[in-house]
């Protein structure tokens, strides 16, 4: 069918078109003000020299092109790059860690079992907790000098672990710590689950399919629009992460938690150096969504809607 | 609904209000009005300007307001504050971030005490290229701390207290061998030893990055040059510190100390099974918060004798219109006698040097205040005040290097792994070398 061959849009169709825009309005004006414009200044502040002592001088900032850009690479003391990897790898060992962990836990919280509801709750629970608590209290749980799980190590008989002062099983740890506290993902999937067609069960069990089978072939196609938003969310808020840095680890042992938020507070709130913070950050969110636009194209090979994508 | 709207708008006025009245300036009394941010509980905040109104009361020229930001954000509010053309008068600062500010002219280069007949002591004056430009209201150095009832236990005088009788680096370890146990009693001497089910350690070393610069300093080393321009981490440094870690990973007579944690004594002496562990000063006023019997001593040394000054600065800031008056206003707040409260629980010591020379003056804040009198009296006098004032102790980077801020960054994060042993201090070094050069550049 040509183009030019298009029916004429109902009026229905066009009062909903309009309702759709201005139900938009207000988050399209909340989504500029206080994301795509200070993204643009955060652009634009990365090609300057922009530091406190502008403001503080009244001076204005020299524009210095890809300087900053150039520099948050090749300054050893910055080492962008390290801080790219150690946070993607931290991100994506959370994403799936998370993701695989919430969705178990979701389909054991939604089998009639005695006490669903404290249980529930209990999962959920980390998730309300402050950051910071959480981090510090599980901080002197993995303690090597007295912390409780190196205590009971020990009297296990094995050796103790460097849980958080090791490079190689800080990241492990702190996923751990990630993966706990994901109570979120869990009720997400607590409700998806409550939505799978139950005629699609009943009319496997009638084809004698049993429980994998009726779990690989129904529950988890119904859940994949499910889990794709829990993958977005989950990679979004990990990407992000900042506390551990800042409350226990300090970027160590060695550069191995040195995340690229951790970088941008160090170079722009602790030390007024906007420029490279502004240069760090938009980085940061380049990477982040090149990650979630993989996520969007490779989503569309895996997901299924029941009723459609309404395209 | 319009009496709501009354309301806000009244709420939205006296914040207005606050705000102006906030700023510095001349005030209707016709006072020069000043804001003075120091670090500390917000909640304190009555009873700090309870302290400052004792100034406000004395004259009729200056008018002093505090404004108190909680530590662990100090210098990012600060920042934030200056950001918008809104920082305070003067206030307390960061010592890292000392000289930086400096640069970036957040801080006015001004010696407060410039004509004054008595100032602080050199080792405490914060000097960018030379220049003066703000002094710590506290003097502090380090010591070594020490549970009494653990040397008694086991039998072992006390660490010496004086210079002269300091330990060496070996003997120290051989003290801390013998008051090193396992579950079953034995010392890292003995055959039988379980380095893995340690009850007691012998000692403790002050991981956190800039404690550690006195180790490299006592092997005759340097962090950096003595212009503050330069990296130096040289052999001796290097060695220096690699035998604080080898305390635990070799020796078996210290805990394992990643450097994260500043409060070293809490996780030494105020832990309870540690008997003895090096920490600042400070150290003292922690005797009102625990029941731990303990004393102080000079620290061991491994080639020279050798000790570093600390102490959060004052400073003007860049955006008062009132320096001379806040100059004024700090010298008042820097003097022993006006800040006489943390001095006299045991967390400063005075900042003037005749508070160090004065015998009426030594007797008043060691001897009679009691948390040092416990110590006893004695020890501190020859383990802290004579320290401070002893030619071996120099002057932290921080008080003439800027950016040590990103240099500490670099090496608390680094030198965790030559403290869990998976590298030597001499492999971290080389690694982060180009970028301790570049993070001190700025």
């Amino acid at each position: 069918m040509k183009k030019s061959d298009k029916p004429p849009k109902s009026n229905m169709v066009i009062k909903e078109q309009r309702a759709a825009y201005v139900f938009l309005i207000p988050a399209f004006l909340g989504l500029s003000l206080i994301t795509y414009l200070p993204l643009l200044a955060a652009l634009f502040v990365g090609f300057t020299d922009l530091t406190i002592g502008h403001m503080v001088r009244g001076e204005a900032p020299q524009f210095v092109g890809l300087k900053n850009f150039i520099d948050i690479f090749t300054n050893p003391s910055i080492d962008f790059f390290n801080s790219i990897l150690v946070t993607v790898y931290f991100a994506l060992f959370a994403v799936v860690s998370s993701v695989v962990y919430s969705m178990f836990i979701a389909i054991l919280l939604n089998r009639r079992i005695p006490g669903r509801a404290f249980f529930r709750a209990v999962f959920y629970v980390p998730y309300i907790l402050p950051a910071v608590a959480t981090i510090i209290s599980w901080s002197f749980l993995l303690r090597f000098e007295g912390g409780l799980i190196n205590y009971f190590l020990v009297n296990m008989g094995f050796d103790r672990v460097h849980f958080l002062s090791s490079a190689e099983t800080v990241v492990p740890s702190l996923v751990m710590i990630a993966v706990w506290a994901c109570g979120n993902l869990i009720v997400i999937f607590l409700a998806g689950l409550q939505n799978v067609p139950r005629t699609y069960m009943e009319a496997a069990e009638v084809d004698g399919a049993n429980f994998w089978q009726r779990f690989w072939k129904i529950t988890i196609p119904c859940m994949t629009p499910i889990i794709f938003f829990n993958m977005l969310m989950s990679l979004v808020v990990n990407l992000q992460i900042v506390v551990p840095a800042l409350a226990v680890t300090s970027g160590g042992p060695g550069k191995s938690t040195m995340f690229m938020t951790y970088l941008m507070y160090h170079y722009g709130p602790r030390s007024g150096q906007y420029a490279t913070a502004s240069a760090i950050a938009f980085l940061f969110f380049m990477i982040a969504a090149i990650l979630a636009a993989v996520l969007f194209i490779t989503s569309k090979n895996w997901i299924f809607y029941e009723g459609g994508d309404d395209k | 609904m319009k009496k709501a709207k009354i309301i806000a708008i009244l709420c939205a006025a006296i914040m207005i209000l606050g705000l102006v009245a906030a700023c510095g300036g001349s005030g209707s009394s016709g006072r020069v009005e000043l804001v003075f941010a120091l670090w500390g509980d917000p909640a304190e905040l009555e009873t700090t300007q309870e302290a400052l109104d004792v100034f406000n009361d004395m004259q009729d020229r200056i008018r002093v307001t505090a404004i108190q930001i909680a530590q662990e954000e100090y210098s990012e509010r600060l920042l934030t504050m200056a950001a918008g053309g809104n920082m305070p008068d003067c206030g307390m600062v960061d010592e890292r971030t000392a000289i930086g500010w400096t640069r970036e002219g957040l801080i006015l280069p001004i010696d407060i005490y410039a004509g004054q007949p008595s100032k602080p002591k050199d080792g405490i004056t914060f000097k960018d290229n030379g220049q003066t430009v703000a002094y710590s209201v506290a003097s502090e150095v380090l010591g070594l701390w020490f549970n009494k009832d653990m040397f008694d236990a086991a039998g072992v005088p006390y660490p010496p207290a004086t210079l002269e009788t300091a330990w060496q680096w070996d003997e120290f370890i051989e003290v801390a061998k013998q008051l090193t146990f396992d579950a079953n009693g034995n010392t890292p001497n003995d055959p039988d030893f379980d380095a893995r089910n340690i009850v007691q350690y012998g000692a403790y070393v002050n991981c956190w990055a800039w404690q550690m610069e006195v180790w490299a300093l006592s092997n005759g080393g340097r962090w950096y040059s003595q212009d503050g321009k330069s990296i130096v981490f040289d052999a001796a440094a290097i060695e220096g510190m690699q035998n604080v870690y080898d305390l635990y990973l070799v020796h078996n007579v210290a805990p394992f100390n990643a450097g994260q944690e500043d409060n070293g004594w809490w996780f030494s002496i105020g832990a309870g099974n540690v008997a003895m562990g090096t920490d600042g000063q400070w150290s003292t006023g922690f005797a009102g918060d625990s029941d731990i019997d303990y004393g102080v001593a000079v620290l061991p040394y491994m080639k020279q004798q050798a000790n570093i000054t600390a102490g959060g600065p004052v400073a003007v800031f860049a955006d008062t219109d009132h320096p001379d008056e806040a100059a004024e206003f700090l010298r008042w707040y820097s003097d022993p006698e006006n800040n006489w409260g943390p001095i006299e629980a045991g967390w400063w010591m005075p900042n003037m040097m005749n508070w160090f020379t004065d015998e009426a003056l030594l007797k008043r804040w060691i001897d009679d205040t009691p948390n040092r009198a416990r110590l006893p009296a004695s020890s501190f006098r020859t383990a802290m005040a004579d320290v401070a004032l002893h030619p071996s102790t120099q002057p932290t980077g921080w008080y003439y290097t800027p950016n040590t801020d990103q240099v500490d960054r670099i090496l608390i994060a680094s030198l965790s792994e030559a403290a869990n042993g998976s590298k030597t201090v001499a492999q971290v070094i080389e690694e982060v070398r180009p970028a301790l050069e570049a993070a001190l550049a700025g």
